[in-house]
């Protein structure tokens, strides 16, 4: 802007020099300072039109480089927009941990993965030979001696508790070793991993949904289960992967029957014995005035015809597809 | 046998299912074997059976999910259209 109202004036004296010889001199020194003042200090050789045509630019330049760095973080509304982004940020990290905290509990799944080696060990040995062990419920943790609040000990210190180590450890060592497999075989392939974890995946969710589902029918509402079932839904990878084991290095189709139908069992005996505290309370959760004795013992009935159907049918066919793959 | 139970499939089945709950008839086929669903549930549903809570959770199939799932079945069917 300060360049163009020179290179106006220096325009202008042709205009001016023809009826006035004297007044343009005058006039051009009026009019050219005050814009020439505002621009810079170095008015004295702009004060020509012509010399400073060219000197323009730098001057511009110089000018404008300096607010350009300078003020770009002293600007308010560079400042502002520094803040809303921050916020912006901090904001939407919150919202995500916020919701984390909703969908995934926390605190809930700490306490599934809180095992010992001891724990660990005896929990395979548990899940592969379950037919000897003999008490099946969990301790309550005791807030104040005598007193509970609901809460089981950790796997920890307790060994029925269900945890969550050993199923997701399963899971992939399942998908591990049956990619390996196919490669000693000469079949593998990327793609091999992902199906078989979408595959495995499926049927776990799947496997909930049908818990699910039955609770609702069986109206058994149980506080925190859907985290004890996805863990007891994943024990059964244990036994997947001794059946897998054994079928590989055996060819003996009896040996291989045998195998599955052993670790089948076991699983399902463990499931049959672990699962009864959750689908069936030893507390008549329902109602507890009023309930005639023979509805319950046929509500009852039902539970545990669902349990049995669970552990033995439904693990069987999904035993049989992850192990036939 | 694994490509049966891969996961997009199992999106597919839940969907069919949620779909085949929907087009029951209420007048034509649910009043008709007595599954219609009722209205004077009342509270205190203490010892209901199974065979009343699947009749109450067809009739929220049919009442809760019915704009969703033509939601859903179009989005399904322009991809497969586009992408099957």
């Amino acid at each position: 802007m300060a360049h163009q109202r020179p290179a106006f004036t220096a325009a202008s004296p042709p205009l001016l020099h023809h009826p006035v010889p004297q007044h343009p001199i005058p006039h051009h020194t009026m009019r050219s300072p005050p814009p020439l003042s505002q621009t810079s200090s170095g008015s004295a050789y702009a004060a020509s039109p012509y010399q400073q045509q060219p000197g323009v630019p730098m001057h511009n330049q110089g000018h404008g480089i300096h607010p350009a760095y300078g003020g770009f973080l002293a600007d308010p509304a560079a400042q502002i927009g520094l803040q809303m982004g921050a916020s912006a940020m901090r904001n939407s990290r919150e919202y995500v941990k916020q919701n984390m905290n909703r969908y995934v509990n926390y605190t809930a799944l700490k306490h599934y993965f809180n095992v010992s080696n001891s724990y660990v060990l005896n929990k395979l040995r548990l899940v592969i030979f379950p037919w000897r062990h003999r008490p099946w419920t969990r301790i309550p943790k005791a807030v104040v001696p005598g007193q509970t609040d609901g809460m089981f000990l950790p796997p920890r210190d307790d060994l029925n508790s269900p945890d969550m180590y050993i199923p997701v450890m399963a899971f992939v060592t399942y998908i591990l070793l049956y990619t390996m497999l196919a490669g000693i075989r000469g079949h593998f392939h990327p793609e091999l991993l992902g199906k078989l974890a979408s595959t495995a995946f499926a049927i776990v969710v799947l496997e909930i949904l049908g818990l699910k589902f039955g609770c609702y029918l069986l109206n058994i509402n149980n506080e925190s289960q859907l985290l004890d079932l996805v863990a007891y839904s994943g024990y059964k990878f244990v036994g997947i992967i001794a059946t897998i084991l054994i079928q590989e290095l055996s060819s003996n189709g009896w040996l291989r029957f045998l195998g599955f139908f052993y670790f089948f069992s076991s699983n399902a005996f463990f499931l049959l014995r672990s699962l009864k505290y959750v689908l069936l309370p030893e507390t008549s959760t329902d109602n507890p005035r009023g309930t005639v004795q023979a509805v319950a013992r046929a509500q009852r009935n039902r539970r545990t015809q669902f349990l049995f159907i669970y552990s033995y049918v439904v693990q069987f066919v999904f035993m049989w597809i992850l192990t036939t793959g | 046998m694994a490509m049966l139970f891969w996961f997009g499939n199992l999106f597919y089945v839940a969907v069919l299912l949620v779909n085949a709950v929907a087009v029951l008839s209420e007048d034509r086929f649910l009043a008709r074997i007595g599954w219609a669903g009722q209205q004077d549930q009342g509270f205190g549903g203490g010892d209901v059976s199974i065979k009343a809570k699947l009749i109450n959770l067809i009739s929220a199939i049919r009442t809760l999910m019915r704009i969703p799932l033509i939601m859903v079945n179009v989005v399904i069917i322009v991809y497969e259209l586009l992408l099957g």
